[in-house]
């Protein structure tokens, strides 16, 4: 009989299972398992419960003392499936009363199912394959990559950090650079640091996948190429500080790159680096924007790195911006429903989700909603499209734009 | 070092080392089950309540498989943890590293942070009380009862078996109407209303997060169950007269409110009823590492251990 493997498993995340005192907290607040579903095996209390009965029933003492237990396929599945539809929020660990790290534990999960052969999900391979065949998820070619910056026109000049020395150097990420709806995103972001006079450049068509889809699904060993041929492409660079403007790049680059190898330089969001110049002076909003806007923290931004204070910084910098609180705000933030894979795998799971945000947002009156990532701005565009809601999405960068711009 | 390092994904097979670590983890356990026993044996219970020697003799015996129970249950548990990413030789030789360097950093300097991490977040549980006041009053006077007990259980048995303490002896000592009687009494108290108020939250209320896992309800009406026979023997006692019950209605005053519904008779039963108290008070240590009630020991582990992470960042 073949025995699970789990020796991908953390022993960290091995103990926490044994940590969890099964309250419930977890279940109420999970977006995927408590609110839009209501399926405890997807809730964090469900899923630690099953892997640790399954670890049991293979390593326990009854193992030891009778031998281990053959776990169904179908329950393997089931629980693989399941441990998929979690979006990995981590609205968990902000209510945890023990304050197990969550976040470890379902990556480390996926990478457990991985080394067993129970992930990433079917739907999830097309992605994967894209980014490793074509360096991105968005299955477009490398040469595509920095077309986005035709946008600027000859009005901003974009560095080429692979040939000359800038002292920025601004991570784009794929979402960023590939989808056209999103383009505006890079595109507001290099308008600013330009505006600022910072001497930025982007890595161009050299820049790879930063590796977080491959993260987050379980593949982590897949990502070590992807990192460590980026580290390699920092190191070339030789900036003073890397900055992106993608809140999961951010997450990864800060947080996950340092496990495989050392950055050359640290890693910041583009809303703590224009919330320096602000003070600094660089940069002054000065136009005007008269609207109640919400800022929704992403869950990569917030949760993951514990990073609030910077984009609401920005917002009160804006002249005429009335900046209201969801209801849920930072640490108990709703997540959007786009992460951890769950928007390619479950649509209709993270529609629901999103379309729960934008509730959220509606409620407390908002005009705008404004993030700073994305995906959660993907998401949160298309679920208010599809609620035919009054909200106006706009990127945190590109609100800024607006009062930068100095009327004609 | 990455955690990608080859040298830390190693397969866990044997090794000399591992062979070595497997022999020195069992020698301990078995000193550690022999001292134990050794222990219970040797001292003299020359002031425990109970009548007739044979029902401690029973006690005794089933304390010593308990307790063997436990320790094994505990270090099964922590060899699968063992096995996690990164083993190297076997679990039980990872094991004995594990506890030697958990042991150096116990006496280091950072006994300060790590006392007062577990003092807030492990005893006081301030995240629980910020979401419930409720929820963490019932815990907070569970744990703090069963503490309270544990550390009189020592003191008091160091005291009389030990050292002979007349004052602690004596039936009108005021260490013993003190601690014997009251301190007990309040410990017991303690954590008769934590458990009621959980089972009303269980059984009654059932609020829509709460898992109703057989196993978890189970261990709360069995310690439950050991509260309240703790009390009722002491009423038996009380009602029988039984030497070491008898004028301390004041100090004991739980036990005399069951005393006032039993008859003298009841006292008839009383060593009958000690055992099966002390036999499931056994059975409850015994039961901890395969229930929830494996969280005692885990949970203030990992919420050191987050806080060291946190510091370090990574993964063990």
């Amino acid at each position: 009989m073949k025995r699970l493997d789990i020796s991908r498993l953390d022993v960290s995340s091995l103990l926490r299972y044994d940590a969890c005192v099964r309250c419930g907290e977890c279940t109420i607040t999970c977006p995927t398992g408590g609110e839009a579903q209501d399926v405890e095996l997807v809730t964090p209390r469900g899923k630690i419960l099953r892997l640790r009965e399954f670890i049991r029933m293979q390593y326990g003492i009854k193992a030891r003392l009778f031998g281990p237990k053959v776990i169904a396929d179908n329950d393997l599945r089931e629980l693989s499936e399941r441990a998929y539809e979690c979006t990995i929020c981590g609205q968990c660990k902000a209510v945890c009363p023990v304050g197990l790290d969550t976040i470890a534990m379902w990556e480390n999960m996926r990478e457990f199912l991985v080394a067993n052969g129970l992930g990433p999900l079917p739907a999830h391979e097309p992605l994967v394959k894209s980014i490793e065949n074509y360096d991105n998820p968005w299955m477009q070619p490398r040469t595509q990559r920095s077309r986005w910056s035709k946008r600027l026109g000859k009005e901003v000049s974009v560095g080429d950090s692979v040939n000359e020395a800038h002292d920025v150097l601004y991570f784009v990420g794929c979402t960023a650079a590939y989808d056209p709806n999103i383009r505006a995103m890079a595109e507001k972001t290099a308008r600013v640091l330009a505006h600022a006079a910072v001497d930025f450049g982007t890595l161009g068509n050299d820049e790879g996948c930063c590796g977080s889809t491959m993260m987050r699904t379980g593949l982590s060993e897949s990502a070590k190429g992807l990192v460590l041929g980026n580290i390699e492409k920092f190191e070339r660079a030789s900036p003073s500080v890397i900055v992106t403007s993608c809140a999961g790049c951010y997450k990864t680059l800060k947080q996950d790159y340092p496990k495989y190898g050392k950055l050359p330089a640290p890693v910041v969001h583009i809303a703590e680096l224009v919330g320096d110049l602000i003070d600094s002076g660089k940069v002054s909003p000065s136009a005007r924007v008269d609207k109640t806007v919400s800022f929704h923290d992403p869950c990569h931004l917030g949760r993951h790195v514990g990073l609030y204070a910077a984009p609401r910084r920005i917002l009160e910098s804006i002249p005429g911006v009335r900046l209201v609180e969801m209801d849920r705000n930072r640490e108990n933030a709703r997540c959007c429903g786009a992460g951890g894979g769950v928007k390619t795998a479950f649509p209709k799971l993270a529609d629901d989700i999103s379309g729960m945000r934008v509730a959220d947002a509606e409620q407390v009156g908002c005009e705008v909603l404004t993030t700073s990532c994305p995906f959660c701005y993907q998401s949160l565009k298309s679920a208010i499209a599809s609620r035919r809601s009054g909200l106006e999405m706009v990127d945190l960068m590109e609100l800024l734009w607006r009062s930068l711009q100095v009327p004609r | 070092m990455t955690i990608y390092e080859p040298s830390l994904i190693l397969d866990g097979m044997s090794s000399s080392n591992g062979s070595a670590g497997r022999l020195s983890l069992y020698l301990i356990l078995v000193l550690v089950i022999s001292a134990f026993t050794l222990a219970i044996l040797v001292l003299p219970y020359d002031t425990v309540y109970v009548q007739d020697r044979a029902y401690l003799d029973w006690f005794l015996a089933v304390m010593i498989v308990c307790f063997a129970v436990f320790v094994l249950g505990t270090v099964s548990n922590a060899l699968v943890w063992m096995r996690g990413k990164g083993l190297v030789g076997t679990p039980e030789s990872r094991l004995m590293r594990t506890v030697a360097r958990a042991l150096s950093v116990i006496f280091s300097r950072k006994i300060v942070r790590l006392t007062s991490v577990f003092l807030r977040e492990a005893l006081y549980i301030t995240k629980l009380r910020e979401l419930s006041m409720l929820r963490w009053f019932a815990h907070f006077m569970i744990l703090g009862g069963f503490l309270l007990m544990f550390a009189l259980d020592i003191f008091v048995t160091l005291s009389l078996d030990i050292f002979g303490w007349e004052t602690m002896i004596s039936e009108d000592g005021w260490a013993k109407l003190l601690v014997r009687d009251f301190a007990f009494e309040i410990a017991g108290l303690m954590m008769l209303v934590g458990l009621t108020m959980a089972l009303t939250r269980k059984f009654v209320v059932r609020p829509k997060q709460h898992s109703t896992e057989g196993a978890d309800a189970a261990s709360l009406v069995f310690l439950f169950l050991i509260v309240v026979g703790g009390f009722v023997l002491e009423g038996m006692g009380m009602a029988g007269s039984i030497s070491g019950h008898e004028g301390n209605e004041l100090y004991s005053f739980v036990g005399y409110a069951f005393s006032l519904v039993m008859p003298g008779s009841a006292g008839d039963y009383y060593d009958q009823a000690w055992l099966v108290h002390a036999v499931m008070s056994a059975l409850l240590i015994a039961f901890i590492p395969f229930s929830k009630l494996f969280h005692m020991l885990v949970t203030p582990v990992v919420i050191q251990l987050e806080m060291l992470l946190g510091q370090e960042g990574g993964a063990l």
